[in-house]
């Protein structure tokens, strides 16, 4: 029986666990590309003055927000091949966490936004600004950078939720870990303490840098 | 759908959306004073404390809640400390929670110009009364969506203590689809129940939000 | 539940989804032409030999039956046996990571043509899924302390038992022994971990699973090495699949011949068993009991 830690040399575990890592971090990376891109004016929309925009947008909001990621999944990886759609476990993956993310950051465009001032958007209007300048320069600037700390906890956040693509055949590194610890588990008893302290590492190092990242912008922004 | 089965299913359903909300309600009341704590000693840079409080934020934030419960359930008992699966649930979503709840808390006070704990200091209030009466109500109000959109984010991390067997939604829905495969009765009545406990608190955060807004003229 | 009952939920959502598959070009396979049972994507024996591949949906964390090994290969009982039906097809095989709550939905809309997962057939099972005869039966066994030893499964009555999702010890207590509480893990060194830390009064698991753990564990006993009756195990294809179903029946019986799965259990279990269980106690040749 090995002491635990040993089981990482063996074969290419910590290179699979590296792999493992890249299949999170690249699904939430490209669903919260197309979020930010797509969040952004859905926001905005969210704010609208006409009482069935706001309405429908708050209805997708509330859809996303009360289906459980898992539900979703399977409606787009299972349930999609009965309208004559196959889509790939990554596919599936991205578009899911897509339609959540869009539905999260739209939200949060829409606190930002409502939270500058009204005399703002009166002194704007005085000074005889389009409503779309009135957005351009006044109101987007500003919430950017109030969103820009809650956008990254929505990045960490789907990283984290990535665990569960395994449920469609997509090998992510929560998966690869319990692979390992179970393939080991009568030479490596202990292997659990560790590969999940791994685990516990690699989301760490992987969220870290983003986190750091934002702190950065944050603070340039604000100088700015 | 097969509509006996639901009517079998419901009771199974109903103690663990009762689980669901037990185990979410004192998970998020414990987020939400850590994440006070956590953004009041940050926001006054109180030395060594914020550092920790730092320290804390990025180690909560950035890893996931399964893996802190793991540690939790099946760690803690080889260094001789063995807690029930519910505590583990209640610590798990505070120690989770209270770096969202801070850092909600923290955009909104960085929001708050530094001129007015300032002058509300200089007016002779301590720190804490400059906290609670000036600066705090107009950052609870501006991280209102935030906080609001945490609250939902912590009830429906909740799924993931089934991982230290706490019967939750997610465990039953995931039992009866694994022993039966009754995977749409199953799932449907998991989406209901979430509905059913995620709607009324959704839209009275909604109202919070608005109340709040209206509070402070924005 | 029907197949049809499903389609709302999908038909629902389709629009949003096809939008979005159209912008990211077109779906793979989006134009395969349905079987003449009506379901998705089920395929022949021929339309899979055409294909040139099969995909096989098998355990990646169940030891020694479906695991990944330290290369990352796929490793085990059913992974040998999955190996060997696609050398007879002569084709190459892709195999597909399933956990216990997705495995008939794999096969349901035809992401996999067949599942080699540690599949124990039961009646609920059987109307979602054709199940291939049988290539393995398992018995139950309970671990316990030495101090506290269960030797009679009443004695469970009220307390605490330890069980993986998933696996027959759950489905047959919970149809068999309504008065054991179930404490449920999604892993075995999750089931074990619990049980060493006194989170519950016995672990109910595969007997063979049982013996080898308390052989390795110091102040742990199966108490009971044989509780209710053998299940078997076999390969599942999609409801209606009578094609790959009967080629998979006739198989067994060539694999029968050639003590095939002797060979197979020799391979994989044996070096984790060892000698507390024999071969014939588990392996099925010819699909026969």
């Amino acid at each position: 029986m090995g002491s635990g830690y040993e089981v990482f040399l063996e074969g290419d575990n910590l290179a699979r666990l590296l792999g493992g890592l890249w299949v999170s971090v690249s699904i939430a990376l490209a669903a919260m590309a197309f979020s930010l891109v797509l969040g952004v004016p859905v926001g905005i929309l969210m704010t609208n003055r006409r009482r069935w925009v706001r309405a429908v947008l708050q209805g997708y909001l509330q859809a996303v927000r009360v289906l459980p990621p898992l539900v979703l999944l399977f409606v787009f990886y299972f349930d999609l091949t009965y309208a004559g759609v196959n889509l790939s476990g990554q596919a599936a993956a991205v578009i899911v966490f897509t339609l959540w993310g869009t539905a999260e950051m739209a939200d949060l465009v829409r606190g930002a936004v409502t939270s500058i001032p009204r005399h703002q958007y009166e002194s704007a209007q005085a000074l005889g600004l389009t409503p779309v300048q009135v957005q351009a320069s006044i109101v987007v600037p500003q919430s950017l950078r109030r969103l820009t700390p809650l956008a990254v906890n929505l990045v960490t956040r789907m990283v984290k939720t990535t665990s569960l693509v395994v449920l469609i055949g997509v090998v992510e590194v929560l998966k690869v870990g319990q692979q390992i610890i179970d393939a080991n588990r009568f030479d490596y008893p202990s292997a659990a303490l560790w590969v999940y302290g791994a685990v516990f590492a690699l989301y760490f190092a992987a969220c870290y840098p983003i986190s750091k990242l934002a702190g950065y912008l944050e603070r340039k922004w604000q100088t700015a | 759908m097969d509509w006996t089965l639901v009517g079998d299913y419901l009771p199974l359903y109903g103690q663990a959306a009762l689980l669901t909300l037990a185990v979410g309600v004192a998970g998020i009341a414990a987020a939400a004073l850590v994440g006070l704590l956590v953004a009041a000693l940050r926001y006054f840079k109180t030395p060594l404390a914020s550092q920790l409080a730092g320290a804390y934020t990025e180690l909560s934030r950035n890893t996931p809640l399964v893996v802190q419960l793991f540690f939790l359930y099946f760690g803690l008992p080889k260094l001789g400390v063995v807690i029930s699966a519910t505590q583990c649930a209640i610590i798990g979503l505070a120690f989770l929670g209270g770096s969202y709840m801070a850092e909600a808390l923290r955009s909104g006070l960085d929001a708050v110009d530094r001129i007015q704990p300032e002058s509300a200091l200089s007016l002779g209030l301590t720190r804490w009364q400059a906290l609670r009466h000036v600066v705090l109500p107009q950052a609870v109000a501006v991280a209102a969506p935030a906080l609001t959109a945490n609250v939902v984010f912590l009830i429906k991390e909740t799924s993931v203590v089934s991982i230290v067997a706490l019967p939750d939604l997610v465990y039953v829905a995931k039992d009866l689809i694994g022993n039966d495969y009754n995977t749409v009765e199953a799932l449907a009545l998991r989406v209901a129940a979430y509905l059913l406990l995620l709607q009324p608190i959704s839209l009275a955060a909604q109202a919070w939000e608005r109340s709040l807004r209206r509070g402070i003229g924005v | 539940m029907s197949r049809i009952n499903i389609k709302p939920l999908a038909l629902l959502l389709a629009p949003l989804a096809v939008l979005t598959a159209c912008a990211a070009g077109p779906a793979e396979g989006a134009n395969e032409a349905p079987s003449d049972s009506g379901a998705v994507g089920a395929r022949t024996v021929q339309q899979i030999k055409d294909a040139g591949s099969i995909k096989i949906g098998v355990f990646s964390d169940k030891a020694p039956f479906g695991y990944v090994d330290s290369s990352g290969q796929y490793a085990g009982y059913d992974v040998v046996y999955g190996n060997r039906v696609a050398q007879d097809l002569g084709v190459k095989v892709e195999y597909v990571p399933v956990e216990a709550a997705s495995r008939v939905a794999f096969l349901e809309t035809g992401k996999v043509d067949l599942i080699l997962a540690n599949f124990t057939v039961t009646a609920e099972r059987a109307e979602k899924v054709d199940f291939a005869n049988p290539y393995l039966k398992v018995s139950l066994g309970v671990a316990s302390p030495e101090s506290a030893p269960i030797t009679d499964i009443f004695q469970l009555n009220g307390k605490n038992a330890i069980v993986v999702k998933g696996t027959t010890a759950e489905t047959y207590l919970e149809a068999n022994n309504p008065e054991v509480k179930l404490t449920k893990f999604e892993q075995y060194t999750e089931a074990t971990s619990a049980l060493l830390d006194g989170r519950g009064d016995a672990w109910v698991t595969d007997n063979t699973e049982a013996l080898a753990w308390t052989q390795a564990n110091k102040g742990f006993v199966t108490g009971i090495t044989t509780l209710g009756p053998a299940d078997t195990i076999a390969g599942a294809v999609q409801k209606g699949n009578t094609d790959l179903l009967n080629w998979l029946n006739e198989e067994l019986v060539t694999l029968g011949k050639e003590n095939f799965f002797h060979k197979d259990f020799t391979e994989t279990l044996e070096p984790v068993y060892g000698t507390t269980v024999s071969a014939d106690d588990l392996v099925v040749e010819g699909g026969k009991v």
